[in-house]
């Protein structure tokens, strides 16, 4: 099935007729996500207003760890079955990643200063979070800290999938650090404990972030092949004038 | 493995190298040292002389400045190989790649370790530790350095050949570092309150353990593609 993804024009014909559906999903759901999040669900109880931070803090920390799962992966594909594609979607990831990352960092310290009355706990979630930033922007680094691309791109899809020991330290921290954060309330054994017209929204702005950022990695893989077809005929040229 | 040798000869003529190599000049040992007490000094005058202060960070100073002054010397540890040929001729010999980082990493662990094992009564001292921790300290520190030279080899085999290595590596494996950092002051901080260590010692050996199986393989993996250019 890889194979038959890992073909660059495919992939090009079928992300042509996918993206404008992806990004259509995405702007729905957004829309949709933010009217229940900001006006048509309940206030919490001890929060307030405030709590509506949430509907993009938390999909976005979701997304931080579950991009950074889907770049150790994609980098597993290209060191394992050496396909090229894969190594221009695991670059593709890392900068989005990075901005999720941030954007959860962000948006966390935020939600914390009226409810915590500080900007910044050094909280397990927190920490791990900034770990994982600290990961990507690791990995974006090792790539382009060598004279070759294909060395970098090696060497950091290696380190990509070391750190992947991360991610379990990043869910399980709350469990062996137990600090201000509160455990994590909606994957759990017994079925969710938060109300469900919170869940509606924090689903849909989910599935719209999830669908924009994976707009945005076609979207950046397509530059990318764009790129190299660019190198190539570059090359080709040159040849041609030698010879 | 067709060698004539046994596993432990080539083991034992690997870390008689590396002491050669380390122990020969001792700037390396020294700067070790001298460098982790310049942290130590650098601490204490940004806290302040205070001794109720300074008592409740002792440990984590402790820590930190023995991680911060081990960070320097890894980037050497395979580049030195790498610039003179060493690596090259290793991977052509007929013993495979991992037995010999994996000895590479334990000799280079015990010549961090000697050092500071032997000037930890200073340490105490300096800091004002309490003198029932030593023993405990002495386990952690032989423990979480054996991690810490394990992952300084996947570090190290990272950065091989990279531009700017030398900034770019503490900024790759600090990450690694935290378990160890955070468990290795959870055990002197536990004994501190009077309770049992062990939870928190055998989370660090669990740590050690993963690195000690999984760094060999990634660093010899690492090392063959920078070979390879």
């Amino acid at each position: 099935m890889f194979d038959w993804l890992a073909n660059p024009n495919r992939f090009n014909r079928i992300t042509e007729k996918t993206q404008p559906f992806i990004l259509f999903i995405s702007i729905i759901a957004l829309f949709s996500g933010l009217y229940f999040g900001l006006f048509d669900s309940p206030k919490d109880y001890q929060q307030g207003n405030a709590v509506r931070i949430m509907y993009v803090h938390v999909p976005s920390a979701w997304l931080a760890s579950f991009l950074y799962f889907s770049l150790a992966i994609s980098c597993v594909f290209y060191l394992v079955w050496k396909h090229p594609l894969a190594d221009l979607v695991s670059s593709s990831i890392a900068p989005i990643g990075v901005l999720f990352s941030a954007l959860t960092l962000i948006t966390g310290s935020l939600w914390g200063k009226p409810m915590w009355g500080t900007w910044w706990v050094w909280d397990a979630r927190l920490t791990s979070m900034l770990v994982l930033f600290f990961f990507y922007l690791g990995y974006i680094l090792l790539r382009n800290a060598f004279e070759r691309k294909t060395d970098g791109s090696k060497t950091a899809s290696v380190l990509a999938i070391v750190g992947l020991i991360n991610l379990p330290i990043v869910k399980f921290s709350v469990d062996w650090w137990h600090t201000l954060h509160q455990p994590a309330s909606i994957i759990k054994f017994g079925g969710p404990s938060i109300d469900e017209k919170m869940l509606l929204p924090l689903s849909l702005m989910f599935l719209a972030l999830s669908f924009f950022s994976l707009y945005l990695i076609i979207l950046n893989v397509k530059t990318k092949l764009i790129e190299k077809k660019c190198e190539a005929l570059l090359l080709k040229s040159n040849l041609e004038e030698i010879s | 493995m067709s060698s004539k040798y046994s596993f432990y000869q080539i083991f034992n003529s690997h870390i008689k190298r590396e002491f050669l190599i380390n122990f020969r000049s001792l700037i390396d040992v020294i700067s070790i040292i001298s460098f982790m007490i310049l942290i130590i000094t650098l601490f204490v005058l940004g806290i302040g002389p205070f001794q109720e202060k300074l008592g409740l960070v002792s440990n984590s100073i402790f820590w930190i400045g023995l991680i911060l002054a081990i960070i320097p010397s890894l980037e050497k540890t395979l580049q030195r190989d790498y610039d003179n040929g060493w690596l090259d001729q290793t991977i052509t010999s007929p013993i495979s790649l991992e037995f010999i980082l994996l000895s590479k990493s334990i000799a280079y662990w015990l010549i961090i370790i000697i050092p500071l094992l032997i000037s930890l009564p200073f340490f105490i001292i300096l800091l004002n530790i309490s003198l029932k921790l030593i023993p405990w300290l002495f386990i952690s520190i032989l423990i979480g350095g054996l991690s810490i030279s394990l992952v300084g080899i996947i570090g190290s085999a990272l950065t091989l050949g990279a531009k700017r290595g030398n900034i770019l590596l503490p900024i790759l494996i600090i990450p690694f570092i935290i378990p160890i950092l955070i468990f290795g002051v959870g055990v002197s901080e536990t004994i501190s309150v009077n309770e049992s260590p062990i939870g928190n010692l055998f989370l660090l050996i669990g740590f050690t353990l993963i690195y000690l199986v999984i760094s060999p393989f990634i660093s010899a993996f690492l090392i063959r593609i920078a070979i390879s250019r």
